[in-house]
């Protein structure tokens, strides 16, 4: 991850998206290949690994555990739902200014965003998105999913006393340009590849309940709602142009950054705005329907993608073959 | 609106031909005795190519010396790399699969400053440590030879400021392992007009000249650190350069669409070709660039045509040889 450029390389960079030639020959609106797998970590409930040619290379796994549900001591809300914690963390490996605490500051960044459009179980969190202060977004109307799009509802087990709680950790292994987008896509992909074991709840009276986590690996729940998680795009705003999956470099000659939060049905989940610079009002508007469409293609071919290789595990296990992930042996 | 391509991962062994075809000129491959052949294969690894990982027992024998990549425990000659075993007579060592840079004086280099400091750059070259830029090392504007006074020293963000990009020669080494680097040549200094990538230093090999000016108008410049920098060609004169030019960080005016895509092209090439392993030198880039040509610029951030790229420039370089 370089930290600095030349001015002479920032105005070959900026008179290159002028006219729409990137400096590894992309234009503007195009992405590079993304490389997928899901399933990689045994260990947990779900998992995928997201690599972007030239570099990103992400690492997401979702673990479903048992806890406690949080109530709200203000609303009393919450009681009825399950939870998600995000946890981001970029490896040392990765980059040399990841080391130490080197890190810290994006971890939390991205850890944040993730939250805040992923997490929508209270409330207070729900109105302090930056998708509903914008005014301008439509966020998700439906009270039982807001703008992450999983059914919190769902992950309850026992109202008031357990629930479900799904840790999604992304772990960034490599760093080459354009994080956010990766980290989502491989988040939507290891939701897609979670599977919750089902549970038995007896009630034993006087308002105490017991349960029990059937351990059948085959009689599993998907997560609720995921079709309706949203994914991100990340708009780097170079000149008076705006530009999709930047390069580190050109990331370093981004004057703002828009990340737009969109899901399957074209709404807006989520905006958040990032670097020094300022965007104009027409601008914005323009990156914000470019993110949306861009979004929904997105998701459709992630989807697309995320299915097949689902559809191909599911043949060989019923032909009793064993499903090989290759993992880190791939290339 | 553009398409987002998803791929599945492919097992590392698929595309081995460009590969086995583009490690020529790498010869001094193992002559390794019995001993070490038979623990190579009790390692599961071909006899040919012992291949270790760290702390990996490569000899329990006190006979053999050990080099660098490796430490010796309990009488045990341990690996403390992955990489590939390499021996002279009694001398073990190991090459790292993957490493940073390491130099001999008259490298050419290219680097980026990373900090100005009392009379001296400190310039990133992809080693273990900063390379040092010292200003008595560097010309100054309009070639004026004289000592360098308290007045530059003042002004040395004038000539390079932090982030800059330079190519450089080696000069020599500190005491410790440090490089100093030196731009006393009109063929060194700031760069412009073009776009940096980064490849393995290993790829890397040192040739007469690491200067290049491509057939396609696109100027070259290979540092044996890994750093590449491709750029629009400017006509090179040494006697006309203007010599109060050099510390410029204007771009030239007059870079067309053209100059662009074909520098975005041999950009792509190099990185096709360092994604299989092959060699980069002036021949293949210009044998990889000939093989772009039938694809689309945009295309050329796709595995599938960087692959057919590289193993059409590996053949076609073959044919050349004869």
């Amino acid at each position: 991850m370089p930290s600095l450029i030349s001015p002479a390389e920032r105005d070959y960079i900026l008179k290159g998206v002028e006219c729409n030639i990137r400096a590894d020959g992309r234009q503007r609106p195009d992405y590079r290949e993304v490389i997928l797998e899901t399933g990689v970590v045994s260990q947990t409930s779900g998992s995928a690994r997201v690599r972007i040619a030239g570099g990103t290379d992400v690492l997401v796994s979702v673990k479903a555990e048992i806890g406690p549900v949080q109530v709200d001591p203000e609303t009393g809300d919450g009681a009825d739902k399950g939870q998600i914690i995000c946890s981001v963390e970029c490896a040392p490996s990765a980059s040399q200014q990841f080391e130490g605490r080197g890190a810290d500051d994006l971890n939390n960044e991205i850890t944040q965003m993730m939250s805040r459009i992923l997490c929508n179980n209270t409330t207070s969190s729900y109105t302090s998105t930056a998708a509903s202060t914008t005014g301008s977004s439509t966020t998700a109307s439906r009270q039982s999913s807001g703008p992450g799009g999983i059914n919190l509802q769902k992950l309850c087990i026992i109202p008031g006393q357990q629930c479900w709680i799904l840790y999604i950790d992304a772990l960034i292994l490599d760093y080459g340009g354009n994080l956010m987008d990766a980290i989502f896509m491989g988040t939507r992909a290891a939701i897609f590849d979670t599977r919750i074991p089902k549970t038995e709840v007896q009630d034993l009276g006087d308002g105490q309940f017991e349960f029990e986590v059937l351990d059948d690996a085959e009689d599993t729940d998907p997560v609720e709602g995921r079709e309706d998680m949203p994914i991100c795009i990340t708009l780097n705003k170079i000149g008076a142009c705006h530009i999709v999956d930047a390069s580190p470099l050109e990331e370093l000659c981004t004057e703002a950054r828009l990340v737009v939060a969109v899901n399957r049905s074209g709404q807006l989940c989520g905006l958040q705005k990032g670097q020094e610079g300022g965007i104009e009002p027409s601008l914005l508007l323009e990156m914000i329907q470019f993110g949306k469409t861009m979004g929904q293609t997105l998701i459709k071919q992630l989807d697309t993608k995320i299915k097949a290789e689902a559809d191909a595990d599911l043949a060989k296990r019923q032909r009793g073959e064993p499903v090989h992930k290759l993992g880190f042996f791939a290339q | 609106m553009s398409e987002i391509a998803f791929y599945s991962p492919v097992p590392r062994s698929s595309n081995s031909k460009a590969k086995s075809k583009g490690n020529h000129s790498n010869d001094n491959d193992m002559d390794l005795d019995e001993m070490i052949s038979s623990v190579a294969k009790n390692s599961s690894t071909s006899a040919t190519l012992h291949v270790v990982t760290p702390g990996e027992v490569i000899t329990t024998d006190s006979a053999y010396m050990r080099g660098h990549g490796t430490y010796v425990e309990n009488e045990k000659v341990l690996s403390s790399v992955a990489g590939v075993v390499d021996r002279v007579n009694k001398l073990i060592s190991v090459r790292p699969l993957h490493t940073r840079y390491n130099g001999e004086i008259g490298d050419v280099v290219v680097g980026r400053i990373t900090e100005v400091a009392q009379k001296r750059w400190k310039v990133d070259l992809n080693s273990r440590s900063d390379a040092i830029l010292m200003l008595s090392s560097v010309n100054l504007p309009g070639g004026v030879q004289r000592r360098k006074q308290e007045s530059d020293e003042l002004q040395m963000r004038n000539f390079f400021m932090e982030g800059d990009l330079v190519v450089a020669e080696v000069q020599s080494f500190f005491t410790d392992g440090a490089y100093s680097i030196h731009t006393r040549s009109l063929k060194y200094g700031k760069l412009r007009n073009g776009s940096f990538l980064e490849v393995a230093p290993a790829l890397v090999q040192r040739c007469k000249s690491h200067f290049h000016s491509l057939a396609c108008g696109v100027d070259l410049i290979l540092g044996l650190n890994g750093y590449i920098w491709v750029s629009a060609h400017v006509p090179q004169n040494l006697d006309e350069i203007d010599t109060e030019q050099v510390y410029s960080n204007k771009n030239k005016e007059d870079i067309t669409v053209q100059d662009r895509e074909a520098i975005a092209r041999v950009a792509n090439c190099i990185r096709a070709l360092a994604a299989e392993f092959i060699f980069i030198n002036d021949t293949i880039i210009s044998f990889a660039y000939e093989a772009s040509l039938q694809h689309k610029l945009k295309d050329m951030t796709k595995k599938e045509i960087m692959h057919q790229i590289a193993t059409e420039a590996v053949d076609a370089v073959e044919n050349m040889k004869g």
